[in-house]
């Protein structure tokens, strides 16, 4: 099958970190995967912590997607082959992300996060 | 069910993204399947107000 090309003519990427992907070109399966445990403090104490995912259920509980029932046939015409853009400009690219300029097959992703807050009592504060 | 996709002219000026995070994706281009996920713990189900006494370590919360 034909396939689409993409043009970029300028791509301006600030900061690309924590397992990241800039890919410039076709690629046939992307898997990204990423787990974050964000601790805010409202005070400098560090007693028993333990970074520790297995301790909480959102890293553990599995995503139900939606089954694909319906007998589907699809064609695609490219009438007009090329997908054309001036500039990008992103300022930062993170925690598994991937900016991709080209065509890909599969595309699999999955992001988890955990918020604590730990806050002084009334009093204290 | 058929599904017919007419890609005519397709041309873009200028792309500006503060951050692409958390196991997002910014694509220019063509893809067959995408399946993205995320699950997110926020407070107030996850704020702790002190006094921090480490009572137990494996408290699930």
């Amino acid at each position: 099958m034909l396939q689409r090309s993409s043009s970029v003519k300028k791509l301006h990427v600030t900061s690309a970190s924590l397992s990241s992907i800039i890919q410039l070109g076709d690629s046939t399966v992307i898997n990204g995967f990423s787990r974050a445990i964000a601790v805010q403090k409202e005070q400098q104490l560090f007693i028993g912590d333990s970074v520790d995912f297995s301790r909480y259920p959102i890293f553990r509980r599995p995503f139900v997607f939606p089954q694909e029932n319906e007998q589907l046939t699809i064609s695609t015409y490219h009438l007009n082959p090329i997908i054309s853009v001036n500039t990008i400009n992103v300022m930062g690219v993170s925690a598994s992300s991937v900016l991709h300029i080209g065509n890909t097959q599969s595309v699999n992703m999955e992001a988890r996060v955990k918020h604590i807050r730990e806050l002084l009592p009334k009093r204290n504060r | 069910m058929n599904f017919q996709v007419y890609n005519r002219d397709l041309n873009v000026g200028n792309i500006r993204v503060i951050g692409v995070s958390s196991s997002s994706l910014l694509m220019v281009g063509d893809a067959e399947t995408i399946q993205l996920a995320s699950a997110f713990d926020t407070p107030a189900e996850s704020l702790i107000i002190g006094p921090f006494v480490p009572l137990s370590l494996d408290e699930t919360s």
